[in-house]
This record gives structure tokens, C-alpha cells and sequence, in this order.
């Protein structure tokens, strides 16, 4: 029990909602590329990122005291991946003047979605601000403990 | 031998409700912290469980002579429970942001409150310490 672990387990949190957003700056900046990846010969449109979070529950203290049935607060929360997403189809446009387009005119566009970002973009602000909140009430508490005695 | 009593149960009292406050504070950062990790259920501290945790497991010690000095050691047992089968949103996460969010406000009131109450404890003995001067 240390006083600075719900510091340290909301600052897990900051750096892990930062990074989403860092991923969903990328996805909104890569929206036209057409040439992010070389696959044999052939360029490949930008494929929309997204992140995987995970609860960082593999410190030993929390095995041991899982093993003896008791429940532990846990270390925060963890990136667990960076994934491609592979499940939406990159999108067709006609646009026969483009360097990238195929034979019959049409060129694979990037499979973002700028509404979708924009909802994750608020999403993860938000998640930011509420732990914000949880920083400086966990602070305050420091300091109010800090008034005992005097 | 017996423990000095100058100082009363109260201030005792007091410390396990600033370590259950702590750990509450503890579980409702976590809890806010993985917000959006897919399968993850809420945790809640049981204020009960974690003073009757504290009452009962005393390790005293074990005297072989009369001279030697008693000491004890109390273990503090985990009270946090998981909410396994809460289900908040559609990707199985079980926090409910609202609620920690009122769990946050409530219980740094409450800890500021132990603190204020110790704080008028060491006052009163302040002043008896004194002789009311």
C-alpha cells in the first residue's frame, strides 16, 4: 500500500488515452494517403489504426494475493496493441487522373472513417478530463493528509 | 502491558476510515483508469469488511519471558470486490462513469472530514496538555 499509487494508476490512464488520441491523430492525418505501404510491387492505401486497452493486472502481488483469493486494486490500465483494422474495406473512388488509379480509374482511398475519429477523439478526450478530475481529487487528499497535526 | 490509552480508540478509529478512504480512492482511480478496456468490472471497497478485518486479525506476540515486551501486528486483508457480473455497456465493460464520478466527490469529502475530526482530537489533547492555557 503506497500512497502514490492511485497517482501512479491515473497517470497510466493519461499516457494511455494520450496515445489514443496520438493513433487518432494519425488515422485523421492519413485520410488521403494512398501510398503507406509497399506490398509486392504495389502500394497500399493507409489502414486505419486502432488501440486495444487493456486492465494492468499482472503485477506479482496481484497473482499472489488472486491465488490466495483475495481481489487487489490492480495497476491501471495498459496500451495491450496498436491494431490494423482489416475488417473495413478500403473505399473505391473514381478518379482516373490519379497516379494510384487501376485500370478501369478507380483508386483505393484509406479506410478511415472522419466521423468515427472524430466520435473516438471526443471519446478519449473525455476519458482524459474525468482522470484529470480523479488526479486532483487524489491530490487534494494528499495534501488535506498532510494538515494532520498542525 | 497494555498499549498507552492517552490517546483513546477515536484517533484509531479514525485511521482505519483514512485507510479504507485511501483504498477507495485507490479502486475508484482504477476503475475511472480503464473506463474504456473491453471486459472490465468495476471494484468497490467495503468499509464493513475492511473494519472487521482490522479488529479481528491482531498477531500478537509471542512471550517466552515476563520481561519481554508485547507488540502487535495487525494484517490488513483486501476488502475489494469485483463486480463480475455488471455489465454496463456493450463491449462487457462494467464501470459506470457517473457514479465514480460521485464515488470520487463523496469520499474526498469524507477522508477531508477524518482529517478535520483528528485534527479536533490532537486539538482537545492540545489543549489539556496546556492546562487550558
Amino acid at each position: 500500500m503506497s500512497i502514490f499509487k492511485s497517482m501512479n494508476i491515473t497517470s497510466s490512464a493519461l499516457t494511455s488515452q494520450r496515445l489514443r488520441m496520438d493513433v487518432i491523430s494519425s488515422n485523421i492525418a492519413n485520410v488521403d494517403t494512398t501510398r503507406a505501404k509497399l506490398v509486392d510491387g504495389q502500394w497500399e492505401p493507409y489502414r486505419r489504426k486502432t488501440v486495444t486497452l487493456s486492465a494492468n493486472e499482472g503485477s506479482f502481488s496481484n497473482f499472489l494475493n488472486k491465488a490466495r483469493g483475495k481481489n487487489e486494486v490492480g495497476d491501471g490500465v495498459k496500451v495491450s496493441k496498436i491494431n490494423d483494422d482489416k475488417d473495413t474495406p478500403f473505399k473505391l473512388v473514381y478518379d482516373p487522373t490519379h497516379p494510384d488509379a487501376n485500370e478501369e480509374g478507380y483508386v483505393e482511398m484509406p479506410n478511415v472513417d472522419l466521423l468515427k475519429e472524430m466520435v473516438d477523439l471526443i471519446s478519449a478526450t473525455r476519458s482524459y478530463e474525468a482522470n484529470i478530475t480523479v488526479f486532483n481529487a487524489n491530490k487534494s487528499m494528499l495534501t488535506k493528509a498532510l494538515e494532520i497535526g498542525k | 502491558m497494555k498499549r498507552l490509552s492517552l490517546f483513546g480508540g477515536t484517533i484509531n478509529s479514525l485511521e482505519k476510515g483514512l485507510q479504507y478512504a485511501s483504498l477507495k480512492n485507490k479502486t475508484i482511480a482504477q476503475n475511472i483508469a480503464n473506463v474504456d478496456t473491453p471486459n472490465y468490472k468495476a471494484k468497490d471497497v467495503s468499509f464493513k469488511q475492511i473494519l472487521q478485518n482490522e479488529q479481528s486479525t491482531i498477531i500478537s506476540a509471542n512471550k517466552t519471558d515476563v520481561r519481554h515486551y508485547d507488540f502487535e501486528i495487525t494484517q490488513t486483508n483486501s476488502s475489494v470486490t469485483s463486480f463480475d457480473n455488471f455489465r454496463y455497456r456493450n463491449d462487457g465493460n462494467g464501470v459506470d462513469m457517473d457514479a465514480e464520478q460521485a464515488k470520487l466527490a463523496e469520499n474526498t469529502i469524507y477522508y477531508n472530514a477524518l482529517v478535520d475530526r483528528i485534527n479536533g482530537k490532537l486539538n482537545t489533547l492540545n489543549t489539556v496538555i496546556k492546562g487550558g492555557r
